[in-house]
């Protein structure tokens, strides 16, 4: 009964934040409901049975990506807008017109077109087992992550240590 | 009644979403955001899988390399972005020109 309601809400929260994230016209609002987007994710992450993986999302994406989204938004933000290109073409606004969305939408439709066309084929092969989920997972994933996944884990670090040093370095100032 | 299907509907509305952020949208920024959707949508789909197919939790792992990539690629995409803002005055994707020759 929990369950339901919490993968009720999470979905309503996941459907509207992501379609607003889509169709808003101000890019701080979009930060706001990318936010909400991603706790309806982490919400169904914990109906899914996944509580580190949820921790794990509130704690980074909600905590730490929207944040660098929001920071990112305000230091760029006042732009001096041009409405022609350096070829004299009138320039299409910065959060799209309505000649993209309808691009976006056809691209869109397209999309679930091939898709339902080609998983219409195999829907056999795609009912549900009940599988026998373990309770605790944390103890499973931190067996898994030094045993069978070392080398991603361990490439991991030093993706993120090239990341960090690569950003700092980028968005240094040169002044002279 | 709760099953895979609901989680896939779900995560592909979200991808969806993503793409149409990707193609309309001129935004660095935005860009971005439709990046992070599209990333979490398949992280959705381990999980759920992972859920209701096979119980060993691998899906798990792999949701969390997605997180950490995305973290990465946030990270340097933002740097990018705010040091194109100081060279060009503004981060319109059109504007990016500057290897075009």
């Amino acid at each position: 009964m929990f369950l339901k309601f919490l993968f009720i809400c999470s979905s309503l929260a996941v459907l509207f934040g992501s379609l607003m994230v889509a169709c808003t016209k101000d890019i701080m609002h979009s930060c706001i409901y990318l936010f909400f987007c991603l706790l309806g994710v982490a919400g169904l992450y914990l109906t899914l049975n996944a509580d580190f993986v949820a921790a794990t999302q509130l704690v980074v994406y909600a905590g730490g990506i929207v944040i660098l989204m929001v920071f990112a938004t305000m230091l760029t933000g006042g732009s001096a807008f041009q409405a022609h290109n350096k070829f004299g073409f009138k320039k299409i606004p910065m959060m799209g017109s309505r000649e993209t969305y309808i691009i976006g939408f056809i691209s869109a439709f397209l999309f679930i077109a091939i898709t339902f066309k080609l998983l219409l084929n195999l829907k056999e092969g795609l009912t549900p087992l009940s599988g026998q989920m373990p309770f605790e997972t944390v103890r499973i994933i931190g067996h898994k992550l030094v045993t069978d996944h070392v080398l991603p884990f361990e490439i991991s670090s030093v993706l993120l240590l090239g990341a960090l040093v690569g950003a700092a370095m980028i968005a240094r100032p040169r002044r002279g | 009644m709760i099953n895979l299907y609901s989680y896939l509907g779900l995560s592909f509305v979200m991808f969806l979403s993503g793409i149409i952020v990707l193609v309309a949208r001129k935004n660095i920024i935005a860009m971005l955001l439709g990046i992070e959707l599209v990333l979490n949508a398949a992280g959705i789909n381990f999980i759920a899988y992972t859920r209701f197919s096979n119980a060993n939790l691998d899906g798990h792992i792999f949701t969390l390399f997605i997180i950490v990539v995305a973290a990465a690629e946030a990270a340097v995409g933002l740097a990018i972005a705010i040091r194109f803002f100081q060279i060009k005055e503004t981060i319109h994707i059109d504007d990016a020109v500057t290897l075009q020759g």
